[in-house]
């Protein structure tokens, strides 16, 4: 289904430049045009990331002066230090930091739950002979699209039973829930391509379904795990709703911190800590995605009805 | 017994699996639609009075906010389509030049790596009246230039489309090129011979051939704007007044802010048949692609 046609393109993709060697040629003037209108377009993608360091670095004074797009007068790191250390939301302030501990704590238990629950059912979906995967793997897919408020309440009121509620489990179990449909079919799909051989084979030598799951396929999961884990890690660390609803006081990830403090503030705006705090939330996916670009791409299409 | 064990473990083995689907998704969902035929405010109220039982329903539609963020809904996913158009000329492109195509790539994508809810704070910070975009088009000469649409309510939607476009056109663009790539390249080869113009091999010949992968644009965009929260609440919370709320938005004020369950429900209720409407085109042009790729084998 989807991901499966995301994922053979992707395959393409990966294995055309190989097969297509590209000829040299001379820089002809429509090469020069389109060159040249791509750049423009980067330009506007790379603005506001351009005009939100700017602004961090720069003193309130010069902000008030409305050169939105210059440089810093005088570099300064001091809405680094107060939006990690001293922003405010409502009355409390004590900065973006706890946010980022929240996120951390958040994020570890829902990788692990999410990732341990959904290549286990990919598993064993793909590659036993369970007589209703197919229906199953149709309804999962269905899962993957139901929005998010049709099982909120339910959800809450489940979550709050189990007294949980308004703690980092509850986000975090809340995320490998919602996850759950779309992360298993990418797994299925990623264990299917297994030849039928090995499998027999190691049916022979061991039979054990756990066994066969842990010496053979974790092994192999390599480079699925990591596509999955930069899905999961971007869309968990980049959470605002399931924060929201399930964090209460007492669990408020990052996004959220930053949320209310800009959103909610009364009275003057202090707008380079804001940006500071905004650069904070956004550093850690943006790292994740710069650092291994290319399996976030992957991951993206494969995930591509997440978004 | 080996035997009999290998052949329970799997089924043991999806039983979390199953218990989620069946527990958070199948029984939640009917949970949802059954609370939004009953009178439940703040605590859930299991009596349905069948008098009544669509009073919720009748409540929702006869509020005038509700049928702003429907028409939101609309302009929202016509303003952001836009990013399927910028998406296919971007990859078109790319894929044509090949120079930088990395360099391209990964400018155009880095958006989606950022939460939406940066997004928002980032593009409000842009449209600023006196100190963002607009004071700065006024200092180069453009006096009249007026970029502060999130203060008005007939612009404030175009500030949020510009914003999704932002951050969605790369995701777009890596789907099409991933499309892109999958075609011939003997087709170029052939239409380089007959010396057709590149532009109209694109209009006439990739684009039909490209209409699975558009219409899987167009079906996730569409399912993206169902559930728009994030940069709504970033951008204008709302406003100014209700101008820029979508249904995804008013039903977690209705539970968050009204406390009122079975309202709350009658709008996701809502919202799960907008996106199953959605879907079932999704769903006919894959069992046609199937069965075609099978009559195609036999």
């Amino acid at each position: 289904m989807t991901a499966t046609i995301a994922r053979d393109e992707g395959g393409a993709a990966a294995a055309l430049p190989f097969a297509y060697p590209r000829r040299k040629r001379r820089i002809k003037g429509s090469s020069i045009a389109i060159l040249v209108f791509l750049s423009m377009c980067a330009a506007f993608m790379a603005i506001p990331l351009y005009v939100v360091i700017v602004t961090s670095f720069k003193t309130m004074q010069q902000i008030t002066l409305g050169e939105i797009f210059s440089l810093p007068t005088t570099w300064t790191l001091e809405p680094w230090s107060k939006a990690w250390n001293g922003l405010c939301t409502g009355l409390e302030c004590n900065g973006i930091k706890t946010g980022f501990f929240t996120s951390v704590k958040i994020l570890f238990p829902s990788l692990f739950l999410s990732l341990g629950i959904s290549s286990v059912t990919g598993y064993a979906l793909a590659l036993w002979n369970v007589r209703w995967a197919g229906s199953f793997m149709f309804i999962l897919f269905m899962c993957a699209f139901v929005p998010f408020q049709i099982i909120m309440i339910p959800l809450i009121i489940l979550v709050s039973g189990v007294g949980i509620y308004g703690t980092v489990w509850a986000i975090a179990v809340v995320h490998a829930i919602l996850s759950m449909p779309l992360l298993t079919l990418i797994f299925r799909n990623f264990y299917k391509d297994i030849p039928r051989e090995l499998m027999s084979a190691a049916m022979m030598d061991s039979g054990s379904f756990w066994r066969v799951y842990l010496e053979i396929i974790l092994p192999m999961s390599g480079n699925i795990m990591v596509v999955v884990l930069i899905l999961m890690i971007t869309s968990v660390w980049n959470d605002y709703l399931i924060g929201l609803t399930f964090g209460g006081f007492g669990a408020q990830p990052m996004t959220l911190i930053l949320a209310n403090s800009v959103i909610t503030s009364r009275g003057e705006i202090i707008y380079n800590v804001d940006m500071a705090a905004a650069l904070l939330t956004a550093v850690p996916p943006l790292v994740v995605y710069f650092a291994l670009g290319r399996f976030f791409v992957q991951g993206i299409t494969a995930g591509a009805i997440k978004g | 017994m080996a035997v009999r064990w290998s052949r329970a473990a799997p089924q043991l083995a999806l039983t979390p699996a199953v218990a989620i689907t069946l527990i958070a998704f199948f029984g939640a969902i009917l949970w949802t639609i059954y609370m939004s035929f009953t009178k439940s405010r703040r605590f859930p109220d299991y009596t349905i009075d069948p008098a009544e039982w669509g009073r919720q329903y009748g409540r929702l539609f006869a509020d005038d906010v509700w049928t702003t963020s429907l028409k939101n809904l609309i302009v929202l996913a016509v303003g952001s389509a836009l990013a399927i158009v910028i998406g296919f000329i971007l990859a078109a492109l790319i894929n044509h030049e090949k120079r930088a195509e990395g360099i391209f790539r990964t400018v155009f994508l880095y958006p989606l790596a950022v939460s939406l809810i940066v997004t928002g704070l980032v593009w409000r910070w842009m449209f600023n009246p006196s100190l963002g975009i607009e004071n700065f088009l006024h200092e180069i000469g453009f006096k009249h230039a007026a970029f502060n649409w999130l203060a008005e309510p007939q612009t404030a939607m175009f500030g949020i489309i510009l914003a999704s476009i932002w951050q969605s056109s790369g995701f777009y663009m890596a789907l099409m090129l991933a499309g892109l790539k999958s075609i011939n390249s003997e087709i170029w080869s052939a239409a380089r011979l007959d010396g057709v113009a590149f532009w109209r091999v694109y209009l006439e010949i990739i684009v039909p051939m490209m209409k699975f992968t558009f219409l899987t644009c167009a079906i996730l965009l569409s399912l993206g704007v169902v559930k728009a929260f994030d940069i709504i609440v970033a951008m204008t919370n709302g406003g100014p007044g209700t101008s820029t709320w979508t249904p995804a938005y008013f039903a977690i004020n209705a539970y968050s802010i009204r406390s009122n369950i079975g309202f709350a429900s009658a709008a996701a209720v809502i919202m799960l048949v907008i996106t199953l409407v959605i879907f079932l085109p999704l769903i006919v042009v894959t069992a046609w692609q199937i069965r075609r790729r099978q009559a195609a084998l036999a």
